[in-house]
């Protein structure tokens, strides 16, 4: 936003009421505000168009003149004018916040919030507003539009139906967005605020959700096609995912079939790090966290009460490329045909404890060919399914019609 | 979002025979870094820091007194592989040290080329870890590093790490597709 733009704007107003004004002295009047007394833009306009409506004697002449920007295509770093149905509030989560939710219009929908020294009207759900001046920043990676005391609120008269298009997974960014999909992983809350978490996926890949416990919030229900309008993408370490709280799902006819984002790796194990075989992991509810020998967790020290599990952190080799794997406890198990129970009672008979179960596994495992399949997160593959290879005389034949094919 | 560096990689483990093998002449550094890895230039090809070999332990040895170390022949179907394990390598030397020959074993290691006073080449594998496997493994392994080698040689020539070798080896690609040939064909039996 410019002064130039403004005065355009201004004038352009004030001539439309009949009025008429010296673009000059609007410009003079901004320029002082602006580069004298350092007034932002569009509150120097607000501040030249009031005065001037006074000196004119003109109403319905709003303080601002920004003009109406569609929602699907704003922008952190605006003030902006919009106007859009409210689709969805969510409770407060501080004093500080009087209100937060998602206001929409035809173009896409954007997360507002209005802070409580805002003074600003309450806005109710599945009205239709006309905001003007508020600020578009970034919250979480979405842009997010802020309401404070220099916007103003103004309920409108209509009642247009908003619809939504969906977008597929694998083109969601953050922000607001709207999916067609189905539950594919059910996962154990970490939180005992958490409702429900796990994967959700449409014919174009997957993405992790979380619906936090409210009241009046449901769980999604397996084998269910949903329409889920109005989520919220976030980011956290560069990776997506879907917060259902602000979302309003419906049940639907259908099935979909899941697009995988899982990859499949065959090799040969080469590597056992340290810290696989049998594992001690803090209590704390949420933290998981693996504990040293002498039971002390990096967060919430030591633990005496902690519950065991069993994993391998290693490499799976496939001559081109090293990729680090982790198996979860079921896989270790069916690998390597030692349960958790055997180890724990491995580790509390023998002299070399936990040393011994390590030994077993790194035996049993190393140095063999496995096929594994799984989800890649920050360089490692979280192995879901894994079974050692076997020979394969079809195999066979065909290198050696490769090997032999010319000349041989 | 800046805040990973590039990640580290770990060198994968090239799949060899052993008659290719013993006939690594060069190694060379990509920069003058005391940690850069070293590279064994195969003749088919393609850099080498580690390598994943399967055959059967035929033989060890214990050799020195102040500082122990274990010698090992490792046969595949196409020749010898000379394994050593000593002090530096302390895992796979006492899982060598257990290992009673002859076993079908994994051995996970680097490439080592010694040239002696008199011109010749002693090329081993100085062992990272060694487990004992089953025949079942050393036929997929024979399967692996035959694919692996004809991979190679059908890309012969037109990688870099494959001009490199051609400068450096008097390779005849056919005759290492003979040796695949050969290798493959003792599975059958």
């Amino acid at each position: 936003m410019n002064i130039s733009e403004a005065v355009e704007r201004i004038s352009h107003k004030i001539e439309a009421k009949g009025a008429s004004v010296d673009r000059q002295k609007i410009e003079s009047r901004l320029k002082r505000l602006v580069e004298e007394f350092g007034v932002n833009v569009s509150e120097a306009e607000r501040a030249v168009m009031s005065d001037l409506a006074r000196e004119h004697s003109l109403t319905g002449v709003s303080g601002t003149s920004t003009e109406l920007r569609q929602i699907g295509e704003l922008v952190p770093g605006e003030w902006v004018t919009v106007e859009g149905k409210i689709v969805s509030l969510v409770p407060s989560i501080s004093d500080s916040i009087a209100q937060s939710g998602i206001i929409a219009d035809a173009t896409g929908a954007i997360r507002f919030v209005t802070w409580a020294r805002a003074k600003a009207p309450v806005m109710e759900y599945n009205h239709w507003y006309r905001i003007e001046s508020a600020v578009v920043d970034e919250y979480r990676g979405a842009p997010n539009l802020k309401i404070h005391s220099g916007t103003t609120i103004e309920p409108l008269d209509k009642d247009i139906p908003v619809i939504p298009s969906f977008t597929p997974v694998k083109d969601l960014k953050p922000g607001v967005s709207s999916v067609r999909v189905k539950i594919v992983q059910d996962w154990e809350p970490l939180h005992e605020r958490m409702l429900q978490t796990g994967l959700l996926g449409d014919e174009s890949g997957t993405i992790k959700f979380t619906i936090w416990k409210e009241e009046g919030r449901e769980r999604l229900e397996a084998d269910t096609v949903y329409n889920i309008y109005y989520a919220m993408v976030d980011e956290f370490n560069g990776r997506l995912s879907l917060s259902l709280n602000t979302a309003m799902y419906i049940p639907d006819e259908g099935d979909i079939e899941v697009g995988s984002t899982e990859t499949q790796v065959a090799g040969a194990l080469v590597h056992i790090a340290p810290g696989s075989g049998l594992i001690k992991r803090c209590p704390v509810e949420g933290c998981n966290r693996t504990l040293s020998r002498q039971n002390y967790c990096p967060v919430h020290e030591i633990q005496p009460n902690f519950r065991y599990d069993l994993r391998v952190k290693g490499v799976l080799d496939d001559g081109k490329r090293a990729r680090n794997i982790l198996l979860r406890r079921d896989l270790v198990e069916e690998l390597t045909a030692l349960t958790l129970e055997d180890a724990v009672s491995i580790a509390e008979n023998n002299p070399l404890g936990m040393d011994e179960v390590f030994y077993r596994i790194r035996n049993a495992l190393l140095g063999r060919y496995f096929s594994c399949t799984g989800s890649e997160f920050d360089e490692r593959l979280l192995a879901n399914h894994c079974s050692i290879l076997t020979f394969d005389p079809a195999e066979l034949a065909t290198l050696l019609n490769r090997a032999g094919g010319e000349g041989a | 979002m800046t805040r990973r560096q590039i990640p580290f990689e770990r060198e994968p483990a090239r799949r060899v025979f052993a008659s290719e093998f013993r006939e690594i002449r060069y190694q060379f550094k990509e920069s003058d870094d005391e940690k850069s890895p070293t590279y064994a230039l195969l003749p088919s090809g393609i850099r080498c820091n580690r390598l994943f070999i399967v055959g059967t332990l035929t033989e060890k040895q214990r050799q020195g007194d102040q500082n122990v170390f274990y010698r090992g022949r490792v046969v595949d179907p196409t020749g010898t592989f000379f394994i050593m394990a000593g002090s530096y390598q302390p895992e796979a030397m006492q899982q060598l040290a257990k290992i009673e020959p002859p076993a079908f074993v994994a051995v996970i290691g680097k490439p080592n080329v010694y040239e002696t006073p008199d011109g010749s080449f002693l090329v081993s594998v100085r062992a990272e870890s060694i487990s004992v496997v089953d025949r079942e493994t050393r036929d997929l392994w024979v399967l692996d590093t035959a694919r692996e080698t004809l991979d190679r040689l059908d890309a012969f020539g037109t990688t870099e790490d494959s001009k490199m070798a051609q400068e450096h080896y008097h390779m005849q690609p056919e005759a290492y597709r003979r040796t695949v040939y050969d290798a493959l064909a003792q599975l059958q039996i």
